[in-house]
């Protein structure tokens, strides 16, 4: 494209953001709210994704030592649980210890247990587990393996809890790609609908710029960039309309989040989110026009009316 | 530019006919007059030419090329060697008149230095030098009809079609406007111009293709002398 008519495109976007800023405003509102639901998907699929995290960090195994293991082969098998792959952090808890918790969680009725021999409660190991080993089954093979530990003489895991867990994690996988597509969908026709008719109130320009001769690209060029312009506006107004809900329910509900969610506090999009909310909204913005464009020249070269 | 129609038909849904079966030839370098009552098919005839319609049968050649069967880009370069003066004037609203004349040209290229300075020649020739700035439906009918004539000439067109140029001023500036069109052909180019003014046409006496109903009732050089024709 010539120097002069890229000039006249920018020349042409300027003016039009200038005589229409309205219609601007309104398709830019319209990709704002749009996007405003997408991105609130966004963020909740975020602290979800926290929350089913901080949940899995709470399951352990517990494998509990046998009375008469050495301390050299105790040593040995915490270095070999250590070095699973599967494991993410290993606590041992001494027969001391164990029974100085027992007693601490006892509290004012530790007097109950006084006479006792201190060894009654053997030694433990805990293990918790690296975040993409949290499933039933791989978690039961591991339990299974240490099982085979002549030092280990149980293992015990919340077999149930994994397992609700597992099917909680696969329903928000499901539905990430299942409602995270279907807003996408509607985001895009409602999105390329604004722009449609955005440009449906200026059919006389492109009539006008077809009837002198411009090209196709020519034409084609202010709708797509002003689309863009459009899509990036909008999708950076729904970011700071979600930081202003965000803001306000942080602030509202810090201890409703604090019991609800073991994650603490509401987590807003990360930068990689939120650049994909940017290049969604410049994306539908350019792809509306294109597509409307397309459509609409179509339709008007083809248009017959009597003489 | 030379136009051939070879047996055109034009026909709107659900069935009205607007062309049947036109034959026609206009040489290069030709001024020629359509005519004809309303709904006659003059405007149609005109937008075949310039393919905003296509023909529902026939061929149209334009220096020997079927145009029906240009595609987006064909089309838009055919025009870039068209002036067209159309009868609801079509201006953009938001543009100055200068910048709506200039327009034209820096679609093809034309830096918009050149272009606005081509554009002013064009409406200081018109008489419209004072109301560049103004904008199109500021202007009177008359004042409207000029600015497109300046539109139409600005690329030097090899064709120019014009549909009822002179529909909207009085009979003095309508023959400015023909001598205009006159001048026109003179450097070469075809002209072709719908008009209900019949004493325009018989007043400079060049050729006259009489339509009605969609069908071409005279081409003949007798024809503009017959004082029974009513339009």
């Amino acid at each position: 494209m010539k120097l002069s008519l890229i000039g006249l495109v920018f020349r042409q976007v300027r003016s039009s953001l200038r005589h229409l800023c309205w219609t601007h405003l309104l398709t830019s509102v319209t990709v704002a709210l749009t996007l405003f639901v997408f991105g609130a998907f966004m963020m909740l699929q975020v602290n979800l994704e926290q929350l089913l995290s901080a949940w899995g960090d709470q399951i352990q195994i517990t494998a509990y030592l046998g009375r008469d293991v050495a301390p050299a082969e105790r040593g040995a098998l915490l270095k070999r649980i250590e070095s699973l792959p599967e494991v993410q952090r290993v606590h041992y808890t001494s027969q001391t210890q164990a029974w100085r918790d027992f007693q601490s969680a006892l509290g004012a009725q530790s007097g109950l247990i006084e006479g006792l021999p201190h060894d009654i409660l053997p030694a433990s190991v805990e293990l918790s587990i690296k975040s993409g080993y949290r499933d039933s089954s791989t978690i039961e093979q591991l339990a299974q393996r240490l099982r085979t530990e002549k030092e280990i003489a149980t293992v015990e895991y919340p077999q149930q809890w994994v397992e609700r867990l597992g099917l909680i994690v696969l329903a928000v996988e499901w539905a990430k790609w299942i409602v995270g597509g279907v807003l996408f969908l509607a985001t895009f026709f409602i999105v390329g609908n604004a722009v449609k008719l955005a440009i449906y109130a200026r059919r006389d320009e492109v009539e006008i710029m077809q009837l002198v001769g411009a090209s196709q690209g020519l034409i084609q060029a202010p709708f797509v960039l002003e689309g863009m312009l459009q899509g990036v506006a909008g999708a950076a107004a729904s970011l700071a309309a979600l930081w202003g809900v965000y803001a306000v329910m942080g602030e509202q509900t810090e201890l409703f989040t604090a019991l609800i969610l073991p994650i603490g506090h509401l987590r807003f999009l990360d930068l990689e989110r939120s650049m994909l909310l940017l290049a969604t909204g410049w994306l539908l913005g350019a792809a509306g026009s294109i597509f409307s464009l397309r459509r609409i020249v179509k339709t008007w070269r083809g248009s017959d009316w009597a003489a | 530019m030379r136009i051939q129609l070879v047996h055109v038909s034009k026909t709107f849904p659900p069935r009205q006919r607007a062309l049947v079966d036109v034959n026609l030839e206009i040489s290069n370098g030709e001024l020629v007059f359509v005519c004809g009552p309303s709904g006659a098919g003059k405007s149609t005839l005109l937008k075949l030419l310039f393919r905003e319609i296509d023909p529902s049968d026939g061929q149209i050649l334009i220096d020997g090329r079927d145009v029906t069967r240009l595609g987006g880009r064909g089309i838009a370069r055919l025009r870039r060697k068209m002036g067209l003066v159309f009868q609801e004037f079509r201006f953009l609203p938001a543009l100055s008149v200068l910048d709506n004349v200039a327009l034209a040209a820096q679609v093809i290229g034309t830096s918009k230095k050149q272009s606005l300075a081509k554009a002013y020649k064009l409406l200081k020739e018109l008489g419209l030098e004072d109301r560049c700035d103004a904008k199109p439906f500021a202007l009177s009918g008359g004042e409207q009809q000029r600015a497109a004539i300046a539109r139409a000439l600005i690329n030097d067109p090899s064709l120019l079609i014009a549909d009822e140029p002179t529909g909207n001023i009085g009979d003095e500036v309508a023959g400015e406007i023909v001598q205009l069109f006159l001048k026109i052909r003179d450097r070469g180019a075809t002209v072709v111009i719908a008009t209900h003014h019949r004493a325009l046409i018989q007043r400079y006496g060049t050729r006259m293709i009489k339509l009605e109903r969609g069908f071409v009732m005279d081409d003949s050089p007798e024809a503009i002398r017959m004082p029974e024709y009513t339009w």
